[in-house]
C-alpha cells in the first residue's frame, strides 16, 4: 500500500499517511494512554510486528512525537528510562477523521466517548 | 537485564537501522525488554510461557530493524527518484513494456553470446599458468599439409629442446568394456606418462602415470575419469589396484581424475599410458596430438626459433633415416601456437561476429528506447516546465531523466538475464557438437557482471539523448518555447529522433545482409554434390580389437561374415566397409609411390588420401563407379592386390589416358596394387573442402606370410525403408557373431550430412534471429517517428487539406518523409556493410562477401518494410477532417 495515497488530513499540507485500521487502533491506544511500545502492542491486539513500524512512520510524518521518561524513575526501578508517545497537535487533528471512520473502534478504546 | 529474553537479538538487529538512529532504536527496545522482563519477573521467576512469549515479542525487532532500513533508503536521494522513476513509468504502462522488452531482448542476446565467447575464448584453461602451454604441430609442403606429432619427433623435442620444460603427446583412443553385461564402446586417451605433468593436473585418487609406464613391456595400467569411476565402480575409494578389463586386456587402476579433467576436450573417459620405444620411434608417422610446456624464462617464439633450427637440420640428427630426408623433402615446418589458440581455432572468428552482432541488435534497441524516451520527454514537456518553474532545479530534472533510464535498463536486464537463460539452455541443443569447449559454457558471476555492465552503459546511453536535447542551460526557455507547436513542428527538433532512426536502419542494413550471406552460403554448402547419396543409408563404427579376436585372419572372416549377414536381411539392399565415411575423420593422408611416375630428385612426394575399403562399399555409399570395377570378395590376396582411385586423382595423373592397369603403392616399400576401377569423387574432410585425390585399397591383404587387415571400420548399409531402423538389426547381427564387440556411434549418412553444414546453419540462425529483431525494431522505429510526425503535423496537414491537397498526395508526402530516412539509413548501412564483409569473409562458402545480389535484395527490402511503417501513419494524416484539424489547438 502507497503511504502516499492515504486520505489527506484537514489543515495538513498534503497526505501523510495512510489511515488503515492498525493505524487507528494504534493512534486510539495512544490517546487512550498506552504510550509506550509494548503497551500498545498489548491493548490494541495488533500483531506485534507491526506496530512499532507505524509508531516510527507516524512519528516521521508529525503525527506523534517521541520522548524518553524520566531518568531518576527509571534508574529507582532499576532499569533503563523507556521512550513513549504523544500525539502531536496535529494527530489530534487526524483523530477526527479516524472517529470518523472507526467508530467501532473508538469504543473499545474509550466507552462512552463520541466524535466532537 | 542480560537475561532478558532475546537481549542479544536486538544487538545484532540493531545492525540493520542506519547509524544515525541505532542508538536510539536499541535503547528503545532494550528499555522495553526491560521493563518486560521485570513485570513477567513480579512476584517470582517468569514462566516458561511467559518467557516465550517474551521472547517471541522481542524477535519482531527485526522486522523493525528492517523496515526502518527500507524507510531511511527510499527516502534518500537516488531511492527516492529511482522510486519516482518507476512511478512515472508505471502509469505509462504500453510505452515502458515496448521499452522494457526491448531492452530485455537486447540485453538478453547479448549476455547469451557473452557466456559463449566467456565459455570458449575468453576463461583461461582450467590448467596450471595455461600461459605457458603450447600446442606442437607440424605444416609440410608450405601449409598444404597439416602433421600433428609423430613419435620421432616427439623423442627429439624431448630430449633436445632447451626451450621446452616437458613435451607430451595425446591420441584419441577408445575401449571396449562390459557394463552390466552389455560391451560398451568407451572413448578415451592414450597419452605419454608426462601428459599429466604438462598441464600440471593431479589426480583425485591414487596417482597419475609413471615414465616407465609409458615403456614397452610396462604393466597394463589405466586412469579412470570421474564419469566410469562412478558408473563402472560405484565411485569406491578402494578402486586404486583393482583391475579392469579393457578390449580383452586387463589393466590396473592406479588413478582417477577428477570431474572437470579432460584435453582436449572432456570427451575422454580413461587414459592409459602411450607406449614409445625411443630406440624405434618413426619420425614421419604422425597420429598425436603434441602439447608443451615453455621452459622458466623462454617464450614462445624461442621455441619457435629452436624447433625450425630443428626442422632443418633433421638429415643431420638423424642421419641415418629416409624419414629424415622425406620430412626435408616436404619442406616440414613446426608450427607453435598457444594451447588456447589452437583449441578455440576458427571458431573465435565466428563467436566474435556473433557478439558483433548481437551488439548490433543491443544498439538498434538503445537507439528504439532512447527514441521513445526523446517523444515521452516532449510529451511531459508542460509538466517539467511546471516542475522548473516552481523551482526544481535543471540538475533535479535531468536527474529524472536519468533515473528513468536506470529503471528501464535495470528492469531491462533482470528480464534480460531470464531471456539469456533461456536462450543459453535452447541454443545448446543447436550448437555444433565441435564447438571447443562445450562443457566450459556457463553462467556465472563474470557474465553477471558484463549483463551489469551493458545495462549500465545502456542507462547511459538513452539517458543521453534526452539530456542532449534538455541539458542546455536555459532549460526553462527551452521547455517554454520548445513546447510551442509551429506549423511545421520545427526541423531542429526532429534531427535528433531522425539522425536515431536512420541510424538503427543502417545497423539493421548490416545485420541483414550479415545473415544474408550466411543464408547463401548455407544454401550453397546444401547443393554441394558430396558424392554419394545419402538417403537411405545408416553407418556404425565396429571395432575389433585384439583382446576380442586375436588372430587376423579371425578378424577378417568376422567382418567378412558380418557384412554377409548383413546383405542377407530383407530391406537392405547393399553393405560394404570403410575405414571412414565421408564427411568424418579418421582417414589417413600420406605419400604414395607411382609406378609409372618416378619421383624425380627434386619433386615433392605424392600425396592423396588413402581408404581402405571393402566390397560393397561403393554400392551401399553410393559412389558412382566410372570405370572398371570396385572392390570384390579376394581383392587383397597375394599377387592379387588391387586399387580403386578417384576421378580427380585419374585426372591429375593419367589425363589423357586410363588409369587402369596402372600400379600404385602405398609408401615406398610397399608393394604396386593395380588400379582397377575409378570413381566418383567425395567430400571426404568437409562439405566446404577442396576435393581431394583418393586412393582406395582393399581392408584384407595377404602374402608374402603377411596378413593384414583393419580393425576399425565403419559400417556402411543402403536400405529401402527408414535407415534409422535398421540399427537393431544390426546390434542384433553384430551380438550374434560376437557379444563382446560394440556397436558405436550409429547414424545415417543424412544426419553425418547435416552435422557437416552444423556449424554454418548455426551463424546463420544465430545471425538470422538478430537480423529479424533488428527488422523489427527498425520498423518500429520508422513507424514512431512518422506517426509522431503525423501527430505533430495534424494541423498543417489540415491546411494543406484546406488549400485543395488531396488524400493521395498528403499519403505520399507523409510516405515519402519515411523513405527519405529510411534511404539515408540503407545508404550508411550499405557503406558500413562493405567495410565489415572482409570480417565475414572467413564464414562464407560460395558467395563473395560482397555480394551484389544479397545486397540489393536486403536494401530493397529495408525500403519496402520502411514503405510498410510509414503506410499506417499515411493513412491516418490522409483522413485528417481539415476543420477538426484547424480547430484543435
Amino acid at each position: 500500500m502507497d503511504p502516499y495515497l492515504g486520505f489527506c488530513v484537514p489543515g495538513a499540507m498534503g497526505r501523510l499517511f495512510s489511515l488503515t485500521y492498525p493505524t487507528a487502533a494504534v493512534l486510539l491506544a495512544i490517546r487512550a494512554g498506552h504510550r509506550y511500545g509494548f503497551d500498545v502492542m498489548d491493548v490494541t491486539g495488533l500483531p506485534d510486528g507491526t506496530v512499532y513500524p507505524i509508531l516510527r512512520r507516524l512519528e516521521r510524518r508529525g503525527v506523534l512525537t517521541g520522548a524518553w521518561e524520566d531518568e531518576e524513575r527509571a534508574r529507582a526501578e532499576q532499569r533503563p528510562p523507556r521512550r513513549y508517545y504523544r500525539l502531536t497537535p496535529l494527530g489530534e487533528e487526524s483523530l477526527v477523521e479516524v472517529m470518523d471512520r472507526f467508530p467501532a473502534l473508538v469504543r473499545v478504546f474509550e466507552p462512552g466517548a463520541e466524535p466532537a | 537485564m542480560r537475561s532478558a529474553p532475546g537481549w542479544d537479538l536486538i544487538r545484532r538487529a540493531s545492525a540493520l537501522v542506519p547509524k544515525d538512529r541505532r542508538d536510539r532504536w536499541r535503547r528503545e527496545w532494550e528499555a522495553e525488554t526491560a521493563y518486560a522482563w521485570q513485570c513477567a519477573n513480579r512476584g517470582g521467576p517468569a514462566s516458561p510461557w511467559k518467557r516465550l512469549s517474551l521472547y517471541l515479542r522481542v524477535m519482531t525487532c527485526v522486522i523493525d530493524a528492517l523496515v526502518e532500513r527500507k524507510e531511511t533508503m527510499t527516502m534518500s536521494g537516488l531511492f527516492n527518484d529511482v522510486r519516482l522513476a518507476l512511478r512515472s513509468l508505471l502509469r505509462r504502462p504500453g510505452f515502458t513494456g515496448v521499452a522494457v522488452l526491448t531492452v530485455a531482448l537486447g540485453i538478453g542476446a547479448n549476455t547469451a553470446v557473452f557466456t559463449l565467447v566467456d565459455g570458449v575464448l575468453l576463461r583461461p584453461l582450467p590448467f596450471e599458468d595455461p600461459d605457458e602451454l603450447l600446442s606442437l604441430e607440424h605444416l609440410g609442403r608450405d601449409g598444404q599439409d597439416e602433421l600433428p606429432m609423430s613419435a620421432g619427433l616427439y623423442v627429439l623435442y624431448r630430449d633436445q629442446a632447451r626451450t621446452l620444460e616437458s613435451v607430451a603427446l595425446h591420441n584419441q583412443t577408445a575401449g571396449n568394456l562390459m557394463a552390466e553385461g552389455q560391451p560398451e564402446r568407451v572413448i578415451g586417451q592414450s597419452v605419454t606418462p608426462s601428459f599429466f605433468r604438462v598441464l600440471g593436473v593431479e589426480a583425485a585418487l591414487g596417482r597419475t602415470f609413471t615414465d616407465e609406464e609409458g615403456l614397452p613391456d610396462a604393466t597394463p595400467v589405466v586412469i579412470l575419469g570421474d564419469g566410469l569411476w562412478r558408473n563402472q565402480f560405484g565411485a569406491d575409494p578402494r578402486v586404486i589396484g583393482s583391475s579392469l578389463e579393457l578390449s580383452g586386456t586387463s589393466r590396473v587402476v592406479v588413478g582417477v581424475m577428477p570431474p572437470d579433467f579432460g584435453f582436449p576436450d572432456r570427451q575422454p573417459r580413461f587414459w592409459v599410458p602411450l607406449t614409445i620405444d625411443d630406440a624405434q620411434a618413426p619420425l614421419a608417422s604422425f597420429f598425436a596430438g603434441g602439447v608443451a610446456r615453455i621452459a622458466d624464462g623462454q617464450s614462445a617464439a624461442a621455441v619457435d626459433a629452436e624447433l625450425q633450427g630443428m626442422m632443418g637440420r633433421l638429415d643431420e640428427l638423424f642421419p641415418e633415416s629416409p624419414a629424415a630426408r622425406f620430412l626435408m623433402d616436404v619442406d616440414i615446418r613446426a608450427r607453435i601456437q598457444p594451447l588456447k589458440q589452437a583449441l578455440v581455432g576458427d571458431v573465435s572468428t565466428t563467436l566474435w561476429i556473433l557478439l558483433g552482432t548481437v551488439g548490433f541488435v543491443l544498439l538498434i534497441a538503445c537507439a528504439n528506447v532512447a527514441n521513445l524516451l526523446l517523444l515521452r520527454a516532449e510529451g511531459r514537456q508542460r509538466e517539467l516546465a511546471l516542475r522548473v518553474a516552481v523551482g526544481a532545479g535543471r540538475g533535479r530534472v535531468l536527474r529524472s531523466f536519468m533515473s528513468e533510464s536506470l529503471v528501464l535498463a535495470g528492469t531491462g536486464a533482470l528480464l534480460g538475464l531470464a531471456v539469456a537463460f533461456l536462450a543459453v539452455r535452447v541454443t545448446a541443443a543447436f550448437i555444433p557438437s565441435d564447438l571447443p569447449r562445450m562443457a566450459e559454457i556457463g553462467m556465472d558471476l563474470r557474465v553477471l557482471g558484463f549483463t551489469g555492465s551493458i545495462a549500465g552503459l545502456c542507462a547511459i546511453f538513452f539517458g543521453f539523448f534526452p539530456l542532449l536535447r534538455y541539458g542546455a542551460d536555459d532549460l526553462a526557455g527551452q521547455l517554454r518555447d520548445g513546447g510551442g507547436r509551429g506549423a511545421t513542428g520545427g526541423r531542429e527538433r526532429h534531427r535528433l529522433r531522425n539522425g536515431l532512426v536512420v541510424a538503427q536502419v543502417a545497423l539493421a542494413l548490416v545485420l541483414l545482409v550479415g545473415s544474408g550471406l550466411m543464408f547463401r552460403s548455407f544454401l550453397a554448402l546444401r547443393s554441394v554434390d558430396p558424392g554419394f547419396e545419402k538417403d537411405g543409408v545408416l553407418t556404425a563404427r565396429v571395432i575389433v580389437s585384439p583382446g576380442e579376436v586375436p588372430g587376423w585372419e579371425e578378424t577378417a572372416a568376422f567382418f567378412r561374415q558380418l557384412r554377409q549377414r548383413l546383405a542377407e536381411q530383407p530391406g537392405v539392399l547393399g553393405a560394404g566397409m570403410v575405414t571412414a565415411i565421408p564427411l568424418g575423420q579418421g582417414f589417413s593422408f600420406g605419400g604414395i609411390a607411382l609406378e609409372d611416375h618416378p619421383r624425380g630428385p627434386e619433386e615433392l612426394p605424392i600425396f592423396a588420401a588413402q581408404l581402405l575399403a571393402g566390397p560393397g562399399y561403393f554400392e551401399a555409399m553410393g559412389i558412382g563407379v566410372l570405370e572398371g570395377r570396385g572392390f570384390q570378395a579376394g581383392d587383397g590376396a597375394d599377387g592379387e592386390r588391387v586399387a580403386v582411385i578417384s576421378r580427380s586423382f585419374a585426372e591429375q595423373w593419367w589425363p589423357d589416358s586410363s588409369p587402369i592397369g596402372r600400379g600404385v603403392a602405398g609408401g615406398p616399400n610397399s608393394d604396386w596394387y593395380r588400379i582397377v576401377g575409378v570413381v566418383d569423387d567425395i567430400r571426404q574432410q568437409g562439405l566446404s573442402e577442396p576435393v581431394q585425390g583418393t586412393v582406395y585399397l582393399p581392408i584384407v591383404t595377404e602374402g608374402g606370410g603377411q596378413f593384414n587387415v583393419a580393425r576399425g571400420l565403419d559400417v556402411v548399409i543402403r536400405t529401402s525403408g527408414d535407415p534409422r531402423a535398421f540399427v537393431p538389426v544390426l546390434r542384433r547381427e553384430l551380438q550374434a557373431l560376437n557379444p563382446r564387440i560394440p556397436l558405436s556411434n550409429p547414424r545415417t549418412m543424412a544426419e553425418v550430412f547435416d552435422a557437416s553444414t552444423a556449424r554454418t546453419s548455426f551463424t546463420m540462425g544465430v545471425l538470422g534471429a538478430a537480423s529479424g529483431i533488428a527488422l523489427l525494431l527498425g520498423l518500429v522505429g520508422i513507424y514512431g517517428v512518422i506517426s509522431y510526425v503525423v501527430s505533430q503535423r495534424t494541423r498543417e496537414i489540415g491546411v494543406r487539406m484546406a488549400l485543395g491537397a488531396t488524400a493521395p498526395s498528403v499519403r505520399s508526402m507523409v510516405v515519402r518523409q519515411g523513405l527519405i530516412l529510411a534511404a539515408g539509413g540503407v545508404g550508411v548501412g550499405l557503406v558500413a556493410a562493405l567495410a565489415l564483409s572482409r570480417v565475414m569473409g572467413t564464414l562464407l562458402f560460395g558467395v563473395q562477401a560482397t555480394d551484389p545480389v544479397t545486397y540489393g535484395a536486403v536494401a530493397g527490402a529495408l525500403v519496402a518494410v520502411a514503405t510498410l511503417a510509414s503506410w499506417v501513419p499515411a493513412l491516418r494524416a490522409a483522413g485528417v477532417d481539415p476543420s477538426q484539424a484547424l480547430r484543435a489547438e
